[in-house]
């Protein structure tokens, strides 16, 4: 039942920030994600029972949730985020804002916990509402124009999948199967070869859009540039990892065969986009650019991880989409304090900041060290497992993502010299006040507790994702 | 005299009572909006009753009408589209104080199409529907306006003439004028193949198919909103629901004779129309071109020829009224005076009116097809169809359309709810009509309901098409 507050309270929550006074909207929208983390902690720690009701029978959809290894985390990735962003947050955003943010969460809540591929498609398509209207409404001079791409990328990549939603059905229905959107009942079905890989492919680019994946990334720049940081951390830290949950989630169940039979071509394709968004991220002028295309570049990285269709790497991947989640949502978060303080995001501007500034300096290092893969830290673990899953068939994606290491650990290392050491500007800034440590606190605890004490998400997840992968293994087709 | 038939009974009797009511010496005009309402709940009662007698189907007059489940759905949304229009344009006195009763004879006509089973009622059917709304296009006495009956009386006669050219081919090679009786395997081919050919597009005509769409944006533009809003729904119901009983009644054993090409019609409907939909300036022809793009979605009910499609089509029916009811309601808020309204002049319309804007989102983002509005579920269903029948085709075709749609109903939405331009400064809220408030938020919470929770209205259409000849 927890899983019904989860999606419950952020919902009821953004019709009381709706109808509320304007001032009170960000005290209401607060009270809820907290009220949606203390939800999540029951979950975990209380009772993990889904729901399973029904909803139109006539066409076999359930209403089913659960909270399995695989979404588990990301549900909590998603609560403390969220969180942090609305405590991040100007209170002068209005009500609208507010009420946005918490539909967004409703809807990712809903859409890690899924496990009806209708309820799945329905709360993956209704996360787009809430950022577009967001950018729409909520960011820079470009912002109408990256909601339009926003949008529209995404749907054309959501309505093809749509018509294999239905397809799968249809065909478990033909089949003699009846109607059912069950994921656990379309895995392993028997379909043939050709219209198999149709579905494959409209599944495979509306969640490569999402990531974003190249070549598929065209609304990145221009929402991640002009989004508001709060916004920014959400759909980095939450919305990306929704296309590599699809994959995991749903993908590995069903497709295991189109998997292995374009595995190469798929391979190569993220191994290109981990290299073209590092070298984008090395040659950006502004920081958020940089954070975005190293965003980008590590998507390619859980990526090759689920292409590789080994057990570790499947894992590595699903440690790292929460590991990635927390660090580069608090990274984005923190560039916007920057970008407030001093008003700009060239990183030719600033200099020498860490003198004025030096908690938020430490901060910044921290989530930049994390965001490289620093050892002890977790994007180490995340990447060494999908290293050491890709290096017993594919070496040489293998020793290219390793080389991206190299590559990321330069790019991320640029940004914090040029804005927090060197000569001294003109101009000091403020530093962290109190109402911003404590939410900046929690998520550095986080990420060092992930990263000394990996386990405590890979213990859960691997049974979730051996029974993910039953149907694979049966077939020999995942190492 | 058959009871079945009290539906129709009264609203004719219904007509005769709102003209009595009109040449009322005092209380002129409103009293007229009453007793059409009262009609319509009438009407609306006779429907239930009809629905809850569980005689169904009662085929009159030689199998020229059939009561059946089917024509019952029809029934309820011809006269949902009837009370919005009415509604919509309540007490409104520019239209003519014959507003109601044209509103009440279409809303026959419609009734009508609903129930054919025979040529010369189908007929009677599209004519009934059409001549009111001839005279309610031009009814607002402006240049625009009458421009627009005009353009209608003429090309709509001429479709007529048309159908009526095809019925007659189709007479010949048959031998019967009902439906159920025709034998395609038995006619005379060339014959009724030409009579098939021309049935067909007199029929799509109406509906508004590209190629045969021409009309459609003139007439929507220059017609009064309250029925512009009655075309857009309450003909494409007519319009649709006879088709359909035409081609499924008719021609079942001969789906290679049509479904193909209402296929083919269908694609470049939903494309072409939601392109065309995205170059517009004006609020009432970007709806027309949604419009047509939308009789395109029904089509695909239609061309997949089974019985999922039959289903999906009368639940597409309802949502896309809800829908375009909405949105009427909401243009006819804003317009105040005006007949209709640019694109321009939502913008700052979530400051102005928040809940207004809000509306306007739900009913915009039905028409594209996103979940938790009744649009979505619609889609969903005739893809669902398309895909039983092994046309993946034509739910490619949908998607696509629905893509180009999207991008279509965006625009007045970025315009709502884009931050002000500052040199504007702070307008007015928008004013509501209560008649109109009540049709906008029953049309927003059924689109809401229906996305949320469709089972019911998907338990009655699987009740109303459940035609045994078709799988």
């Amino acid at each position: 039942m927890f899983l019904v507050w989860l999606l419950a309270v952020p919902l009821a929550g953004a019709l009381a920030a709706l109808i509320a006074p304007a001032r009170g909207a960000k005290m209401i929208a607060a009270i809820t994600s907290v009220l949606a983390l203390i939800g999540y902690a029951g979950l975990l720690f209380i009772n993990r029972a889904g729901v399973n009701w029904g909803w139109i029978p006539e066409w076999g959809i359930r209403f089913h949730l659960s909270g399995d290894g695989l979404g588990l985390f990301l549900l909590g990735l998603s609560a403390v985020l969220f969180v942090a962003a609305i405590f991040a947050s100007d209170k002068e955003q209005g009500r609208a804002y507010y009420f946005w943010v918490l539909v967004l969460e409703f809807s990712v809540m809903g859409l890690f916990a899924a496990v009806d591929l209708f309820l799945f498609y329905i709360f993956w398509e209704v996360l787009l509402v809430p950022v577009f209207f967001l950018l729409t409404g909520w960011s820079g001079q470009r912002g109408k124009k990256a909601a339009m791409k926003w949008l529209i990328m995404n749907l054309v990549g959501s309505f093809f999948m749509l018509v294999g939603v239905v397809a799968l059905a249809v065909i478990h229905n033909q089949n003699g199967g009846g109607l059912t959107f069950e994921i656990s009942k379309l895995a392993g079905m028997p379909m043939a070869g050709g219209v198999a890989s149709w579905i494959f492919f409209a599944f495979l680019v509306a969640f490569a859009i999402k990531a974003p994946l190249w070549p598929l990334h065209g609304w990145m720049p221009d929402a991640y540039g002009e989004s508001p940081a709060p916004v920014t951390a959400l759909i980095s830290g939450v919305l990306s990892k929704a296309g590599i949950f699809g994959m995991l989630r749903i993908m590995i169940p069903i497709f295991t065969p189109q998997f292995q039979q374009y595995q190469t071509w798929l391979l190569i394709v993220a191994s290109i986009g981990l290299v073209y968004g590092a070298l984008m991220a090395l040659r950006q002028k502004d920081m958020k650019m940089v954070t975005a295309y190293g965003s980008m570049s590590h998507m390619a990285m859980m990526a090759l991880g689920v292409f590789s269709l080994t057990q570790v790497g499947l894992l590595g991947t699903t440690f790292y989409m929460v590991a990635h989640g927390l660090m580069v949502g608090a990274l984005f978060l923190v560039l916007g304090m920057l970008e407030h303080r001093t008003g700009t995001r060239a990183i030719d501007g600033m200099a020498g900041l860490n003198r004025s500034a030096p908690r938020l300096a430490a901060y910044f290092l921290f989530f930049v060290l994390g965001a490289l893969g620093l050892p002890g830290l977790p994007g180490f673990a995340g990447e060494y497992m999908i290293i050491q899953g890709l290096i017993t068939g594919h070496v040489v994606f293998a020793v290219i993502a390793g080389m991206i290491l190299i590559v990321a650990a330069w790019y991320m290392l640029r940004i914090f010299q040029a804005v927090m050491q060197g000569p001294t500007g003109s101009t000091g800034i403020k530093d962290l006040f109190t109402g911003q440590v404590v939410w900046l606190v929690p998520l550095a605890g986080l990420v060092i507790l992930l990263g000394v004490w990996p386990a405590g998400i890979t213990a859960h997840a691997v049974p979730s994702l051996f029974h993910v992968m039953h149907f694979a293994i049966g077939k020999g087709g995942v190492q | 005299m058959s009871f079945a038939l009290w539906p129709e009974y009264s609203v004719v009797l219904g007509v005769f009572a709102t003209m009595f009511a009109i040449m009322l010496p005092k209380g002129r005009g409103i009293a007229a909006y009453w007793v059409t309402l009262a009609t319509l709940a009438a009407a609306f009662m006779a429907t239930w009753t009809d629905w809850t007698s569980g005689r169904l189907p009662i085929l009159l007059y030689a199998h020229g009408v059939s009561i059946d489940a089917f024509s019952l759905v029809i029934n309820g949304l011809v006269i949902l589209a009837a009370a919005g229009a009415l509604l919509i344009g309540w007490n409104d006195r520019r239209y003519g104080a014959d507003f109601p009763v044209l509103v009440l004879l279409a809303l026959l006509g419609m009734m009508v199409l609903g129930l054919a089973n025979n040529f010369l009622v189908l007929f009677v059917g599209i004519e009934l529907l059409s001549l009111p709304l001839y005279i309610m296009a031009a009814s607002r006495g402006t240049h625009q306006s009458g421009e627009a009956g005009l353009k209608y009386l003429l090309l709509g006669a001429f479709s007529s003439g048309i159908l009526l050219f095809g019925l007659a081919l189709l007479y010949g090679a048959s031998g019967t004028l009902t439906f159920t009786q025709l034998a395609p395997a038995h006619m005379v081919l060339p014959l009724a193949g030409a009579g098939l050919a021309l049935t067909v597009v007199g029929l799509v005509f109406k509906l508004g198919i590209v190629p045969f769409h021409m009309w459609i944006p003139d007439v929507y533009e220059g017609s009064p909103l309250p029925v512009t809003t009655y075309m857009a729904f309450g003909t494409k119901v007519g319009a649709a629901a006879i088709l359909m009983r035409f081609l499924f009644f008719g021609f079942a054993l001969a789906t290679g004779w049509w479904g193909p090409a209402l296929g083919y019609l269908a694609v470049l409907t939903m494309v072409v129309g939601n392109l065309l939909a995205l170059a517009q300036k004006d609020m009432k022809r970007l709806l027309a071109y949604s419009g047509i793009a939308n009789a395109g979605y029904l089509l695909v009910g239609i061309a997949s020829h089974n019985m999922v499609g039959a289903r999906a089509l009368l639940f597409y029916l309802l949502v896309y009224g809800l829908a375009v009811l909405a949105v009427f309601a909401i243009i006819a808020f804003v317009a105040g005076d005006r007949e209709s309204i640019q694109l321009d002049d939502l913008k700052g319309l979530a400051a102005r009116s928040p809940w207004l804007a809000a509306f306007l989102a739900i009913a915009m983002l039905s028409l594209a097809g996103i979940p938790l509005t009744g649009g979505f579920v619609g889609k969903f269903y005739l893809i669902q169809a398309a895909l039983q029948a092994s046309q993946p085709g034509l739910a490619i075709g949908l998607v696509v359309g629905a893509m180009v749609g999207l991008a279509a109903y965006i625009r007045p939405l970025q315009r709502a709810f884009q931050k002000a331009d500052g040199d504007a400064g702070p307008a007015s809220a928008v004013r509501w009509p209560v008649a109109g408030a009540v049709v906008l938020v029953v049309a927003v919470v059924g689109t809401i309901g229906l996305g949320v929770y469709p089972s019911p209205i998907v338990h009655i259409v699987n009740h109303s098409a459940a035609f045994y000849w078709l799988h």
